[in-house]
C-alpha cells in the first residue's frame, strides 16, 4: 500500500481543493446576483458558456490564454449589462417571473450558440504541462484554478468593502428606501450588480475552457451544483459561497475517490438537501455580516 | 363558445361554497367527460401517426396538469416535475422489464412508477417544506436535483448498473421497454394497439382531471388555495401548512410520475434527457402559455407549443429552442396569466367591477356601538381554561435583549393592554407568544400546556387566536370565504362552518360586504375581518398587535367595541401605541420598559405615576450612566 506517501496526501489535497475551487468559480457570479439583488439567473450556465467561447475564439486569433480570459469576463459582463437593461428591470419583485426569463434566455443562448459553433466539443490546450512529485503527476493549471478562485473571491470581497459602487450596493440590498432616500440610484446599481455577477460568469468560463471541453451544453453541467452551493451558502456571498463549496466540493471530491463520480453526484444532492432541512436560509443566512 | 369559457373556468376564483349557484350545467367535471369521450371516438377516424402524436401530447399534458396543480393551484414553485416524470419513466422501465415475463402485463409498472414518484416527491418535500425553505430556493432545489438526476442518470452506460434484467444504459437511455400490455400470469400477454393506448390514455388524463377538480372542489382545495393566498394566516388559523404542501407535492410528483410511466411506455424508450434543463423548461412554457392556474390549460398550451415545434423543426431546422425561450420571455412579460385567461377576460365582460358596491353603507358602521351579544361561537363555558404565563421569557438578538426575564400571567377573562415606548420590547414579547420568534429562554404555557416553541397551527389549534399588526387576510377570497376558512379550522364541517362564518360577519357588521373580495375592503375593514376571522375559530386567548393602528377615530372606536365585546367571552392581549384607544377600553394595563414589565395597573393610576411619565417623556434616558 502507497498510502502514507507525500505525494499520495498531496494528491488528494490537491484533488479537494481543485474539486472545490470550481464549486466556489462557478457559483460566485451566481451568489453576487443573488446575494446582491435577490435574484436567481437561470442563464448563469449560459454566461459561464459565453466566457469559455470567447477564450476559445479570442486564442484560435493568436490572442494568448492570460489576455483571452480576462477579456472573456469583460466581454460577458458587457453582455450581463445589457441583458439588465432590456430585461431584467421590467422583472423587479417578481422573483418568480425573472426566474422564468432568465430561463428563456437560457435556451436562446444556448441554441444560438450551437447554430454559431456547431454542436461539437472544442478544446483549447491546457497550458503549463505537469509536474512530478513523488511519482504523482500534477496539472500546473490546477494550482491556477485554485489561486484565480481565491483571488475573484478577494476581488469580490475588495469591490463591495472598497469601492463606492459596492458600500452603495449593500446599502441598497440593506435598506433599498433609505439608499434611494439619501440619493444612490438602485436601478443603475442593479445594471451594475447583474453584470459584475456575468463577469464573474464569464471569468470563470475562461478559466474552465482550457480544463474542459467547450460546448454549448457546458453551463448544464455546471448549474446544478452552482445553484445548490448558492442555497446551501445562503445570502452571504463570500462566506456563503467559500463555507458551502468547501462542505459540497469535499463531500463530492471524498465520496468520488473513494467510489465514483456517480455516487459522487449523489452524495452532493443528498448533503445539499439535508442542509436545507437544517439551515433553510443557508449556512450564512444566521450569521450577521453579509458578505 | 360558451362551452369553452366555463370548461376554462378557474375553479378556485368561484369555490365559494355558500355560493353554490351553479351558473351552468356543464361543470368541469362533465366538460371533461364529454370532451374525453368525443376524442376517444373521434380517433376511431384518425391515422396511426395522429393516433400517436395525440397520445404523446396528453401524456406531456398530464405532465403539464401536474405542474398547474401544484405551482397553480398551490403556489409550490417545483421545477422538478421533470425529475418525477424521469422517475416514473424509469421505475416503469425497470418494473416492466423484469415483470412482463413473470405475470403479462405492465399494468403493476405503471402502478409501481406512480407509487415511487409519489414517494420520492415525498422525500424532496418533507426536506424542502418541513425546513421551510423559502419560494425561491423551492425552485431552486427542485430544478437543481433535476438537474442532478440528469448528470447521475447519464453515468450509469456501464452495464454494472443494472436493476435485474434492465439495463440503466447512461446516456443513451434504456431501450426494450415493453408497451402497456393486459394479461394475466400463466395467460398470454396482450400488447395495446396504438388507438387502445390512446384510448387507455384518454380515459386516464379524464379520471385524474376529475379527481383534481373534485378535489379542489372540496375543504382541501379551499385551505391549498388559502395557502397560495396567504401562507402567514392559514398557519395562524390552525392548519397544517407543511403537512397540506407535501400531499399537494406527493400528488404532483404521482401524476407526473405516471405521465412518465405513460411516455416510457409508449415510447418504449427513456433517456435522462427527460431529467435535462430543456424538459423542465418545456414544462414550465406549456403551463405558461396554457395559464399556470388552468387545469385544461395545460393541454392547451402542449398542443400549442408542441405543434409549433413541430412545425418549426420540419421547416425551420435547429431553431425551437430559441422560439421557445422567446416565447416563455414573452409569456413572462406581456401575459403573466397565461394566453387561456388572459383570452377569456377578454372575451368575457367584466362583471366583479360594478356588481358590489366596495363601500358599505355608512349608516351600517355610524352608530359605533357593536351589538352586545356575544361574539358568536364564543360562550361562558368555551373560555374556561385560557390561562396564559409566562415564566422567566428572555429574547436576545445577538447582543440585544429585547425581552429580558418577564414573567407574568393573565388568568381571568377579560382585556388587558401592553403599552410601552418604542423600543420597549412589547412588539417582540408578542411575537413571542405568538410563535414568531422562538425565545432564547423561559417558557409559556397556555391552558397548562407548555407552547414555548410549539409551531403557528399548533397554538391556533390549541385556543391562541393571534391577530399580526398588518391586516393578514386572504386576499383573492371573498370576505365569506375568508371567514369562512376560519371556521372551518376550528369546526371541522362545511355546513357549521357556514352558519358560523355568517354570524361572525353579522356581528362584525360587514354583512353587505359579504361577497366582496377582502382585498378590496378598505384598512379599517380588514382589521375587523381579521378579528372575525380569529374569532371564528373560537379562541381561548386572543392576542392582538395594534389593531387600530392607521384607523381613524370613528374605525378606532368601533374597535374598541368589538374588543370589549369579545373580552366578556375571552381572554384578550392588546399591544397597543394609542393611548386614546387604550384609555376607550378601560381596562387593566401593563407598562413594558426596556424589555421587562415596569409597572401595571388602571390607566388612570399610571398616569400618576411619576416614573412612568419619565419613561414616555425620555427623562429616563437622560440620567442614564
Amino acid at each position: 500500500m502507497e498510502h502514507a506517501s507525500i505525494g499520495w496526501l498531496l494528491n488528494i489535497g490537491v484533488s479537494m481543493a481543485l474539486s472545490i475551487a470550481i464549486l466556489a468559480l462557478v457559483s460566485l457570479g451566481l451568489a453576487v446576483m443573488f446575494g446582491m439583488m435577490g435574484i436567481i439567473n437561470l442563464a448563469h450556465g449560459e454566461f459561464l458558456m459565453c466566457g469559455a467561447y470567447v477564450t476559445l475564439s479570442l486564442t484560435r486569433i493568436d490572442v494568448p490564454l492570460w489576455l483571452a480570459i480576462p477579456l472573456a469576463g469583460l466581454a460577458v459582463g458587457v453582455l450581463g449589462y445589457g441583458v439588465e437593461r432590456l430585461l431584467i428591470r421590467f422583472l423587479y419583485g417578481r422573483l418568480a417571473d425573472s426566474m422564468l426569463a432568465t430561463w428563456g434566455l437560457s435556451l436562446i443562448m444556448a441554441q444560438l450558440t450551437v447554430l454559431a459553433f456547431g454542436p461539437s466539443t472544442q478544446g483549447i490546450p491546457t497550458p503549463l504541462g505537469s509536474l512530478s512529485i513523488d511519482g504523482y503527476s500534477f496539472s500546473r493549471y490546477a494550482f491556477v484554478i485554485i489561486v484565480c478562485a481565491m483571488l475573484l473571491m478577494a476581488l469580490v470581497y475588495l469591490m463591495f468593502t472598497r469601492t463606492s459602487y459596492g458600500v452603495m450596493a449593500r446599502a441598497a440590498v440593506q435598506n433599498p428606501a433609505m439608499a434611494a432616500a439619501v440619493g444612490i440610484n438602485p436601478r443603475k446599481l442593479n445594471a451594475l450588480n447583474f453584470a459584475f455577477g456575468a463577469a464573474l460568469a464569464g471569468w470563470a468560463g475562461g478559466l474552465l475552457a482550457p480544463m474542459v471541453g467547450v460546448m454549448p451544453s457546458m453551463g448544464e453541467a455546471y448549474i446544478a451544483r452552482a445553484f445548490m452551493t448558492v442555497v446551501v451558502g445562503g445570502p452571504g456571498i463570500i462566506t456563503g459561497t467559500a463555507s458551502a463549496s468547501l462542505l459540497l466540493g469535499g463531500i463530492e471530491n471524498v465520496v468520488s475517490y473513494l467510489s465514483t463520480p456517480f455516487f459522487g453526484q449523489g452524495a452532493l444532492l443528498i448533503v445539499a438537501i439535508i442542509a436545507v432541512r437544517l439551515l433553510p436560509t443557508g449556512i450564512s443566512g444566521r450569521w450577521q455580516r453579509q458578505l | 363558445m360558451h362551452t369553452h369559457a366555463s370548461f376554462f373556468r378557474r375553479p378556485d376564483s368561484s369555490m365559494t361554497p355558500m355560493l353554490s349557484h351553479v351558473t351552468s350545467r356543464l361543470t368541469p367535471i362533465r366538460a371533461t367527460l364529454v370532451l374525453a369521450i368525443l376524442l376517444i371516438v373521434g380517433s376511431l377516424w384518425m391515422p396511426d401517426f395522429l393516433q400517436s402524436q395525440a397520445s404523446n401530447w396528453i401524456i406531456f399534458g398530464l405532465l403539464g396538469v401536474s405542474l398547474v396543480f401544484v405551482w397553480g393551484k398551490a403556489g409550490i414553485f417545483s421545477f422538478g416535475q421533470g425529475a418525477f416524470f424521469g422517475i416514473g419513466g424509469y421505475v416503469y422501465g425497470i418494473a416492466s422489464i423484469n415483470l412482463v415475463a413473470v405475470t403479462n402485463e405492465t399494468v403493476s409498472a405503471v402502478v409501481l412508477a406512480t407509487l415511487g414518484a409519489a414517494v420520492a416527491a415525498g422525500l424532496l418535500g418533507y426536506f424542502i417544506f418541513y425546513g421551510k425553505v423559502g419560494d425561491v430556493y423551492v425552485g431552486v432545489v427542485t430544478l437543481a436535483s433535476t438537474l442532478v438526476l440528469f448528470t447521475f442518470m447519464s453515468s450509469t452506460a456501464s452495464p454494472v448498473y443494472h436493476v435485474g434484467d434492465a439495463l440503466l444504459g447512461g446516456y443513451n437511455g434504456m431501450a426494450g421497454i415493453p408497451p402497456l400490455t393486459v394479461g394475466w400470469p400463466g395467460g398470454s400477454p396482450v400488447a395495446l394497439t396504438i388507438w387502445q393506448t390512446l384510448a387507455i390514455l384518454v380515459a386516464l388524463a379524464a379520471l385524474v382531471l376529475c379527481v383534481l377538480y373534485t378535489l379542489l372542489a372540496r375543504p382541501f382545495g379551499y385551505i391549498v388555495s388559502a395557502i397560495r393566498d396567504n401562507e402567514q394566516r392559514t398557519q395562524l388559523l390552525g392548519y397544517d401548512i407543511r403537512l397540506r404542501k407535501l400531499v399537494v407535492f406527493m400528488i404532483g410528483g404521482a401524476i407526473a410520475g405516471l405521465a412518465g410511466a405513460l411516455y416510457a411506455a409508449w415510447g418504449m424508450f427513456i433517456s435522462p434527457t427527460v431529467f435535462g434543463l430543456q424538459q423542465a423548461a418545456l414544462v414550465v412554457i406549456w403551463v405558461l402559455v396554457g395559464g399556470r392556474a388552468s387545469i385544461a390549460g395545460a393541454f392547451f398550451g402542449v398542443v400549442f407549443v408542441e405543434g409549433l415545434s413541430t412545425l418549426l423543426g420540419s421547416g425551420g431546422g435547429n431553431a425551437t429552442p430559441v422560439v421557445l425561450g422567446v416565447v416563455l420571455i414573452l409569456v413572462v412579460l406581456l401575459l403573466p396569466q397565461g394566453t387561456v385567461p388572459a383570452l377569456q377576460s377578454w372575451l368575457r365582460p367584466r362583471t366583479r367591477a360594478s356588481s358590489t358596491p366596495v363601500e358599505a353603507p355608512a349608516a351600517e358602521f355610524s352608530g359605533g356601538a357593536v351589538d352586545p351579544l356575544m361574539p358568536p361561537g364564543l360562550s361562558a363555558g368555551s373560555s374556561a381554561n385560557s390561562s396564559l404565563r409566562v415564566n422567566g421569557l428572555l429574547k436576545r438578538f445577538g447582543g440585544l435583549t429585547a425581552v429580558h426575564d418577564v414573567s407574568i400571567s393573565f388568568a381571568e377573562r377579560g382585556v388587558h393592554c401592553l403599552i410601552g415606548p418604542n423600543g420597549a420590547g412589547k412588539s417582540t414579547f408578542f411575537n413571542l407568544l405568538a410563535g414568531r420568534f422562538s425565545p432564547t429562554s423561559g417558557q409559556i404555557l397556555f391552558a397548562g400546556r407548555d407552547m414555548t416553541r410549539a409551531e403557528p397551527h399548533t397554538r391556533a389549534r390549541a385556543g391562541m387566536g393571534i391577530k399580526l399588526q398588518i391586516a393578514s387576510i386572504f386576499p383573492g377570497h371573498s370576505v365569506h370565504e375568508n371567514v369562512w376558512l376560519s371556521a372551518y379550522a376550528k369546526l371541522h364541517s362545511r355546513a357549521a362552518a357556514e352558519a358560523r362564518a355568517t354570524e361572525i360577519i353579522d356581528w362584525l357588521g360587514l354583512g353587505p360586504l359579504r361577497h366582496v373580495l377582502a382585498g378590496e375592503l378598505s384598512h379599517g375593514q380588514k382589521q375587523w375581518l381579521e378579528i372575525g376571522m380569529v374569532c371564528a375559530t373560537a379562541p381561548g386567548i386572543v392576542l392582538l398587535d395594534e389593531p387600530t393602528a392607521g384607523m381613524t377615530r370613528t374605525e378606532t372606536a368601533r374597535t374598541a367595541a368589538l374588543i370589549s365585546s369579545l373580552g366578556r367571552y375571552a381572554n384578550v392581549i392588546v399591544v397597543e401605541h394609542d393611548m386614546a384607544f387604550v384609555r376607550q377600553l378601560n381596562v387593566p394595563v401593563t407598562v413594558f420598559h426596556q424589555g421587562s414589565v415596569f409597572a401595571s395597573g388602571r390607566l388612570e393610576e399610571l398616569q400618576q405615576d411619576e416614573r412612568v411619565l419619565n419613561i414616555y417623556l425620555g427623562r429616563h434616558g437622560g440620567q442614564r450612566a
